[in-house]
C-alpha cells in the first residue's frame, strides 16, 4: 500500500513537472542542430550520492530487461505529451502541449544553442545594422514546405504581418517589437507593414523602431506558408486559420500523420527538411496526463520525465534498462512581494525575510535534490547567469532580526513585531502542492523566530490564485517564471507592469541598455550590473531552480534535451540501436 | 397523460433556462479568467486579448451573447482547444459513454445477482461474506484500487495494458480494432464496477427482501411454483421497482464521463476534458457541457416518470 501511494504522489509530481518542461510558448524556438550531445559516458557508480543529485547521464545498466513492447518497436520512438489539443499552428496554438507539437512541424530561422546564443536555423546567416533596428536575414537556398511547395521571403513577410492583425489572439510578442508601420497595420491604417521588406526570395529585412535585442531570435520563429495559410486572409479576420490547425503543412524534421483526440499525435518523417528526413521514420506523442511511470516500466513509452529526487533516481536506476538524464529547466521561482504595502516598501524588511527563510531546506533538502536555492532572476544554464557579487542571502536569523530592528520593526506584545502600533504580519499565497506544504511548515517557524506573522493561504486553482494577487489581497506569493530564452525574458515583469510597485529609473536604464545591444560580451556586463541590483534590492525574493531527470529508452542514441527548446533540436539525430 | 406530459415540458424548459443563466454565472463570477492564468502575457495584452473575446463585457450581455447562438445550435469555439464545442463533445463523450455503458451494465447484472442470492439467504454465510466484500469494495478510494490493479495486472503480469485506449501507434482495423479496445477496457470497467457494484446491491438486497416477505410470494410458493421462479420472476420485479428511480440518474453518468477514472486509466474521455477546462476557464466549453448534463438530467427524470408508469400499472400520471 505504501508502495502505490508512493506511486501515486510521484505520478502527481511527474505531471505537474510535465505541465512546467512543457509550458513554452509557440514563440520560443525549435532549433535544429544540437550544440552537445549528452549522452556522457558516466556510469551509475560516480554519481555523487550527495543532495545536489544527478550531474551526468547515467546509462541504463541491463539494457536485456527492456519489455518486448519496447524491444520489438525498431521504426517508432513514443514520447510523453501531456495534453495535446490538436490545433496545430504555431502563434496560434493556446496550449504550450500544441507548442511542443508544433516545434516538431515546423522549424525556425534562428535558434539558440544549449547557451541560449542564436544559431542559424531556416536562415543560414543574419546582419545586425549597426543602429541595431534592420534585422536582415539570408535563408538558405531551396527550402520547402512539408507539401512540396517552395518557402521563400515572401512566406516570412506573411507570417510577420499577421502576427500584426488586430484579430490576432495569440501569445506571439513580436507585435510588441514595434516594427516600422505594424502599430499603422494593427489600426488599419495601411494595407502593408513599413517595416518588413523582401530584397529577393532568399533575403528579407525588419526595421524596428527602437532598438530590442529579443528582435532577432523572436522574429527568427516558425515560418507559416503564405500560399497554404494566406489563401483566405483578409485584414481583421482569422478564425478562417484555425480551422487549418488539424492539417498543417509544416517545414519541420516530421510531419502530421494523424491525430487521434486524448491518445496520439502521430508524426512521420518529412523529406522536405532541411537538413534530410530523421533517422527514425515514425515519432509518436502519446498522450498522458500524468501517469508515465506505467507506460515508462511498460516499454509503452521510449521518453518521460520526472522530478530529480533522489527516490525518483533511484527507481529509475532500478528499471536498468533506461538513462537517466539530468536537466535543469531555463524558469526560475519566486515569492513576488507587494510593494504597495507599507511595511515590504522597504528594502531591510524584504532583506530580512529572505535572510530569514530558510530557503535551502524548503527547495533542496526536502525536496531530496530536486531544487536549487537561486539568488538572481536568471536560471544557472543561460549564458548570462552570474554569482560574482552576488549576495546569497544564506540562511541567518540574527542578521536578519538586525534589519528589522533597521528598520524600526520591534518587537510587541506575544512576540510579534510592531511599527506605529501595527503588527508586522506577511498574508502568504500558494498553489496546492507538495512543495506548497514544505514551504508554509518552514517558514512558519522561520517567521515565528523573526517575529514575524506568517498566514498562509492556500489555492487549488491557479486561476483564483492570480485573481487574488490581482487584486492586491497579499503580502507574499509563490510562483515561477514560463520557460525564459534570452535573459531579458526574466526580467520583463519587473518593467511591464506586472509587479506592482517597483518603479527604479536606474533598473529601467539599465534594461533598455541591455536590449540595445546584441553583441553577447556587452550585455554580459550589463546583466550582471542589473543581476546585482535586483540582488540587492529584491523587488521580489528570489527561491530556486527546478531540477528534473529524463528517463529514456536506452536504445536510443544521439539523444539530447536543449534547456529552452526541448527535444526538438536533436529528435531528428535520435535512433533505435 | 398527455396533459401530464406538457406540463413537464414546459416545467423542463423553465427548470433548464434557470439553470443556464445560473451555471453562466457561476462560472464567470469565479475569480480569474481565461486570460488571467497565462502568465506569459503582458498586463496590456491581458486587456488587447478581454477585448478580442469579449470578456469585458458585463456577464448579462455575455450571457445573452451565448444563449442566442446556443439557440442557433452554437455552443461556441473552446478557446484553449481551438475548435468547436460541439465537434470537441464528438470526439471525447463517446469514450466516456463506451466504458460508463460497460460499466455500468455489468454493475446492474451483478447487482442484481448477488442482491436476490443475498435476500435469498439472508444472514447465511454467503450473505455476510459478499456484505464484508461490498462494504471493502466501496470503501477503496478508486485511485487507489485503480493504481494497485495497473500495479499487478498490467506492470508486474503484464496480462493487461496499462492505460489508454489502443496500443500506441496501432494500425488496427475491424475486429483487430475492436479486440484491442476490449483488451484496453478491461481494468477500468473492472475498476468502476468494483466501485459502483456495492452500494446497488445494497440497494436490491433490501428491496428484495421487503418483497420477499409479502404475501404473494407466500402464494405463488403454496401453488407449488418453482423457487427460481418465485425469485425471478413474482419478487424480482417488484423489488426492481423503485430502482426505475436510479434510472433517471444513469443517463447523465453515461455522458458525464469519469474524472479520476479516465485520468489513472489514461483513457480519452471528456471527464479530463472537462476538468481542464474549468482550471483554464474555458468558458464556452464549461459551459456546453454543463448545460449538456442539466438537459441529461432533466431528460432522465422524465423517462424514470414515464418508465414507472409503464412497468407498474397503479400509478397513474
Amino acid at each position: 500500500m505504501k508502495k502505490t501511494v508512493a506511486l501515486f504522489s510521484t505520478i502527481v509530481l511527474a505531471s505537474s513537472l510535465l505541465l512546467s518542461a512543457c509550458s513554452k510558448g509557440n514563440d520560443s524556438n525549435s532549433s535544429s542542430g544540437p550544440a552537445a550531445s549528452a549522452s556522457g559516458s558516466a556510469s551509475a557508480g560516480t554519481d555523487p550520492a550527495g543532495q545536489s543529485g544527478l550531474t551526468e547521464t547515467i546509462q541504463a545498466s541491463n539494457l536485456s530487461k527492456l519489455p518486448a513492447t519496447a524491444k520489438n518497436r525498431n521504426d517508432t520512438i513514443i514520447v510523453g505529451l501531456t495534453d495535446p489539443s490538436g490545433a496545430f499552428i504555431p502563434y496560434f496554438t493556446q496550449s504550450g502541449y500544441d507548442g511542443n507539437v508544433n516545434s516538431l512541424l515546423f522549424t525556425t530561422l534562428v535558434t539558440v544553442d544549449d547557451k541560449g546564443v542564436p544559431a542559424p536555423g531556416l536562415a543560414e546567416s543574419w546582419e545586425v545594422s549597426s543602429d541595431n533596428l534592420t534585422y536582415t536575414y539570408h535563408l538558405h537556398k531551396d527550402l520547402k514546405f512539408s507539401d512540396g511547395s517552395p518557402l521563400t521571403a515572401d512566406d516570412v513577410a506573411f507570417t510577420w504581418t499577421i502576427l500584426h492583425d488586430k484579430a490576432y489572439d495569440g501569445d506571439s510578442q513580436i507585435s510588441t517589437l514595434n516594427i516600422k508601420g505594424g502599430k499603422a497595420y494593427k489600426e488599419g491604417k495601411a494595407a502593408s507593414i513599413e517595416g518588413i521588406k523582401v530584397i529577393d526570395p532568399q533575403t528579407i529585412s525588419a526595421t524596428l523602431e527602437k532598438p530590442n535585442a529579443t528582435a532577432l531570435v523572436m522574429l527568427g520563429a516558425e515560418v507559416l506558408s503564405k500560399a497554404y495559410y494566406g489563401k483566405d486572409y483578409k485584414f481583421g479576420q482569422l478564425d478562417y486559420i484555425k480551422k487549418l490547425g488539424t492539417a498543417p503543412v509544416g517545414n519541420g524534421p516530421y510531419k502530421l500523420e494523424k491525430f487521434i483526440p486524448g491518445q496520439e499525435v502521430r508524426f512521420v518523417a518529412n523529406e522536405n527538411f532541411f537538413k534530410g528526413a530523421p533517422k527514425t521514420p515514425h515519432f509518436i506523442y502519446k498522450t498522458s496526463q500524468g501517469d508515465t511511470w506505467q507506460f515508462l516500466e511498460t516499454g509503452e513509452m521510449d521518453f518521460a520525465s520526472f522530478s530529480a529526487t533522489q527516490e525518483n533516481i533511484d527507481k529509475l536506476k532500478g528499471l536498468g534498462f533506461v538513462n537517466i538524464l539530468p536537466y535543469t529547466p531555463s524558469t526560475y521561482g519566486y515569492l513576488q512581494v507587494n510593494l504597495e504595502h507599507e511595511a515590504l516598501k522597504d528594502k531591510r524588511v524584504r532583506q530580512a525575510l529572505t535572510y530569514g527563510l530558510d530557503r535551502q531546506s524548503i527547495y533542496v533538502d526536502a525536496n531530496q535534490g530536486a531544487g536549487a536555492v537561486a539568488n538572481i532572476p536568471s536560471s544557472p544554464i543561460s549564458w548570462s547567469y552570474t554569482e560574482e557579487g552576488i549576495n546569497p542571502y544564506k540562511f541567518d536569523t540574527e542578521k536578519a532580526k538586525q534589519l528589522l530592528d533597521e528598520a524600526g520593526w520591534k518587537e510587541g506584545s506575544g512576540g510579534i513585531r510592531e511599527k506605529d502600533g501595527k503588527k508586522l504580519s506577511i498574508h502568504y499565497l500558494g498553489s496546492k502542492s507538495k512543495n506548497t506544504d514544505i514551504f508554509i511548515a518552514i517558514a512558519k517557524e522561520n517567521y515565528k523566530e523573526l517575529g514575524v506573522e506568517f498566514q498562509p493561504e492556500v489555492f487549488a486553482d491557479f486561476n483564483a490564485l492570480v485573481s487574488k494577487v490581482e487584486g492586491g489581497d497579499y503580502d507574499l506569493v509563490s510562483f515561477s517564471t514560463p520557460l525564459l530564452t534570452d535573459p531579458s525574458d526574466g526580467l520583463l515583469q519587473f518593467v511591464d507592469g506586472e509587479i506592482k510597485g517597483y518603479d527604479n529609473p536606474k533598473f529601467k536604464e539599465l534594461y533598455d541598455k541591455g536590449l540595445a545591444t546584441s553583441d553577447i560580451e556587452e550585455r554580459k556586463k550589463i546583466y550582471q550590473e542589473i543581476y546585482q541590483l535586483l540582488n540587492d534590492e529584491l523587488p521580489v525574493i528570489f527561491t530556486s531552480y527546478k531540477k528534473t531527470v529524463y528517463a529514456y529508452n536506452g536504445r536510443i542514441q544521439d539523444l539530447s534535451v536543449s534547456p529552452f527548446n526541448g527535444i526538438a533540436p536533436s529528435l531528428p539525430n535520435w535512433s533505435l540501436k | 397523460m398527455s396533459t401530464y406530459l406538457a406540463k413537464r415540458l414546459v416545467y423542463m424548459v423553465i427548470i433548464l433556462f434557470a439553470a443556464s443563466l445560473l451555471i453562466f454565472c457561476l462560472y464567470a463570477l469565479t475569480p480569474g479568467d481565461f486570460i488571467s492564468g497565462n502568465i506569459k502575457l503582458t498586463p496590456e495584452r491581458k486587456a488587447e486579448l478581454r477585448e478580442i473575446y469579449g470578456l469585458n463585457k458585463p456577464v448579462l450581455e455575455r450571457y445573452a451573447v451565448w444563449m442566442k447562438n446556443a439557440f442557433h445550435g452554437d455552443l461556441g469555439f473552446s478557446l484553449s482547444q481551438q475548435k468547436p464545442v460541439l465537434t470537441l463533445f464528438n470526439q471525447y463523450i463517446w469514450n466516456s459513454f463506451l466504458l460508463a455503458v460497460v460499466s455500468t451494465f455489468f454493475t446492474w447484472l451483478i447487482a442484481v445477482i448477488i442482491g436476490v442470492i443475498a435476500a435469498y439467504k439472508q444472514y447465511s454465510w454467503f450473505d455476510t461474506l459478499v456484505m464484508v466484500a461490498i462494504f471493502a469494495a466501496m470503501s477503496l478510494p478508486s485511485f487507489f484500487i485503480g493504481l494497485f490493479l495497473i500495479k499487478i495486472l498490467a506492470v508486474d503480469w503484464k496480462w493487461l495494458p496499462p492505460g489508454g485506449m489502443l496500443t500506441t501507434g496501432s494500425n488496427a482495423t475491424g475486429l483487430a480494432y475492436v479486440k484491442e479496445v476490449v483488451h484496453h477496457m478491461t481494468l477500468p470497467v473492472i475498476v468502476m464496477t468494483l466501485l459502483g457494484v456495492g452500494s446497488l446491491t445494497r440497494y436490491f438486497r433490501s428491496n428484495m427482501i421487503d418483497v420477499i416477505k409479502q404475501d404473494y410470494i407466500r402464494t405463488a410458493r403454496a401453488k407449488g411454483m418453482k423457487e427460481r421462479k418465485v425469485l425471478f420472476t413474482h419478487a424480482l420485479r417488484n423489488a426492481l421497482l423503485p430502482a426505475i428511480t436510479l434510472v433517471g440518474f444513469e443517463l447523465p453518468a453515461l455522458f458525464g464521463g469519469s474524472l479520476i477514472i479516465e485520468q489513472i486509466f489514461n483513457w480519452p474521455g471528456i471527464g479530463q476534458l472537462y476538468m481542464q477546462s474549468f482550471s483554464l476557464r474555458d468558458y464556452p466549453l464549461l459551459m456546453g457541457f454543463t448545460m449538456l448534463i442539466a438537459v441529461l438530467t432533466v431528460i432522465g427524470t422524465l423517462i424514470s416518470d414515464i418508465l414507472y408508469r409503464v412497468a407498474d400499472p397503479r400509478v397513474r400520471l
